[in-house]
């Protein structure tokens, strides 16, 4: 039973949330890759804006898990309402494979079926083989003892030990997201961290790649596969170096800058990237896009006390190309806007540091 | 400061062949990407923080407020993966026929030259159990826990690392800090269980004095006399360890 909670949470919930988002599917269709991970980004950035106060004011981990949960329960509500009023208008595209109903080729067939291949090679190494990370014994340590103590940074993860509150370390709290998974499955934390979180965010990162893919080659979807694959080889090959997203994504994938940098960073590319074509065709950029971007923010900052300085410069160096390639400097604005949360959690950080 | 953030740079590029592809596809891109929205994505943002990265003023500030260990992270920003996929999709895509299988079968072998293949990483191993820990740690914490209350256990360092992931209630008197090298301070109960030969007299009184209930040993660990003569009574074998329990300790079941 606790896995199929775990799988809800993880996937369903996700995706009915981000089915609420029509103004950004385009079209008048819900893609389901873009749903789901635009769901559980909402969600990320959600569950920061909850922790974060709650961490401060050394709250009880219970009540944190009970707004959180209450939170998603009403953003679910919406979003089904937002998706139900809708519904007729909308068609769900469950083809992933562009062009299917039209004919794929046989070659483009073997491309897409060596990326399910190696999809699904990934996930079952996932499974069977654990890495021996030191850190694991910080973040992994941090969900345990959230979840069996209810108190949140302030026991030492590695002794076991009291101590003041970690204020720090308490402004990315993603290890308490585990530790909320856990909670709501009933399945222990470890099992959760080691396992579950890599079989879903390892499938989330291919879903954002797909995602940056159909709008790299819009109305070529025979390019698509080759880009796929593409991208798995340099996952797996990816140990050229210990400091390599890839090697944290496939390694590391339970520690929260692992998820920064394999789903945050490239979702805000793909954002970017979706913007950036509303701007050039002259477009009006919907509040769903911006509110997106800020949600993406947010979910760097719980994941890395870093992804509060790193998401805001990504976002400063990109608008400010833009605003200089299409003479438009009141882009910087929303921007900005979209930026806030992250500064302040920034100027938070200092502070306590 | 420069030489600093070549060094991280070297580092983060390992055998530099990815990165090397990673530049040649920007340069590309540079060279033939009309579509304005795409250029700034995949050629003036990634130059850019890569000038910012490399900038030593820039790097005073951020090695100020994170510290030097991370900031190769910046490089993070970088879409290298969608970039390098991006232009080998973008040439496939000119080519017909037999060409385009042969470039394909092309990529994957410069790829698979030029990177490392991530489970042969020394790291991995296979799980033992559903928790990815040892099953060593999930028997011996599953022996010496007390419903509603803490224990306290000092552990060899092959298995510091993983005690406190699978259970919050076995606390230990040093945990992982002390297998970090760069963090100098050692607990005396460490260096008294990292001892070629183990001085049954010195872990005892330093084990007692830290409060532990219980002393796990490898079973072929050379101890130099025997734990049971300082009061300690064996409480079981697992997994080739011996577990030791202090019997003066309080094993109350109500919570402390």
């Amino acid at each position: 039973m606790s896995v199929v909670i775990l799988a809800a949470w993880l996937t369903l919930v996700p995706l009915v949330i981000g089915g609420g988002l029509p103004a950004c599917s385009g079209k008048g269709k819900k893609n389901i890759p873009f749903c789901w991970v635009a769901g559980q980004i909402i969600l990320w950035a959600l569950f920061e804006v909850v922790c974060v106060p709650c961490v401060l004011l050394s709250r009880r981990f219970t009540e944190t898990v009970a707004l959180y949960a209450a939170l998603t329960f009403v953003l679910l509500i919406v979003s089904v309402w937002l998706g139900t009023r809708k519904l007729r208008k909308a068609k769900w595209s469950f083809h992933v494979i562009r062009g299917w109903d039209e004919g794929v080729g046989a070659w483009q067939r073997c491309l897409w079926a060596a990326f399910a291949l190696l999809f699904l090679f990934q996930l079952v190494q996932a499974v069977r083989l654990a890495y021996a990370d030191g850190d694991d014994a910080f973040y992994v340590a941090v969900a345990t003892v959230a979840e069996k103590s209810d108190r949140m940074y302030q026991i030492l993860p590695y002794t076991g030990s009291t101590t003041g509150l970690d204020a720090r370390h308490g402004l990315a709290p993603f290890p308490i997201w585990i530790a909320f998974l856990a909670r709501i499955s009933g399945m222990r934390t470890v099992s959760v961290a080691q396992v579950a979180v890599p079989l879903t965010l390892i499938p989330m990162t291919y879903a954002v790649f797909y995602l940056i893919g159909r709008k790299l080659f819009p109305g070529r979807g025979e390019r698509l596969p080759l880009f796929l694959v593409m991208t798995e080889l340099l996952v797996l090959f990816g140990d050229y170096s210990f400091y390599t997203v890839e090697n944290f994504m496939i390694a590391r994938s339970r520690q929260g800058k692992s998820a920064m940098g394999s789903i945050v960073f490239p979702m805000m590319l793909y954002v970017s990237l979706s913007i950036l074509e509303k701007v050039q065709e002259r477009q009006k950029v919907g509040l769903a896009w911006w509110g997106l971007l800020a949600s993406t923010v947010l979910a760097a900052c719980l994941c890395s006390t870093l992804g509060t300085m790193l998401s805001c410069l990504f976002v400063g160096v990109v608008g400010l190309c833009a605003a200089f390639c299409y003479r438009r400097w009141k882009l910087l604005l929303p921007l900005a806007a979209c930026c806030l949360p992250a500064g302040c959690l920034a100027l938070l950080y200092l502070m306590l540091g | 400061m420069w030489g600093q953030i070549v060094a991280l740079f070297r580092e983060y590029m390992g055998t530099g062949l990815v990165i090397g592809w990673f530049l040649l596809s920007v340069v590309y891109l540079l060279l033939r990407e009309k579509r304005t929205h795409l250029r700034i994505l995949f050629v003036y943002t990634p130059i850019l923080l890569l000038l910012l990265f490399f900038n030593p003023l820039f790097a005073r500030i951020i090695y100020r407020a994170i510290g030097d260990e991370i900031y190769y992270r910046i490089l993070w920003l970088i879409p290298v993966t969608p970039t390098i996929a991006y232009v080998a999709a973008l040439l496939y895509g000119g080519l017909k026929g037999r060409k385009r299988i042969m470039f394909a079968a092309a990529c994957v072998g410069l790829v698979a030259l030029s990177g490392s293949f991530i489970y042969q990483n020394p790291f991995f191993h296979k799980a033992e159990n559903r928790y990815h820990v040892p099953q060593s740690v999930v028997d011996i914490c599953d022996a010496i826990e007390l419903e509603g209350r803490e224990v306290m256990a000092v552990f060899p360092k092959e298995l510091v690392q993983y005690v406190r992931q699978y259970s919050a209630t076995v606390c230990m008197p040093y945990g992982r800090e002390q297998l970090v090298e760069r963090w100098t301070y050692r607990h005396p109960l460490y260096w008294a269980m990292e001892e070629e030969v183990l001085d049954a007299g010195q872990v005892a009184a330093l084990a007692k004095e830290a409060g532990c209930h219980y002393v796990v040993l490898p079973e072929k660990k050379q101890v130099d006399g025997s734990l049971l003569d300082y009061g300690y009574e064996e409480f079981g074998q697992i997994d080739g360890y011996v577990i030791y329990r202090d019997p003066t300790m309080n094993f109350s079941l109500v919570a402390e």
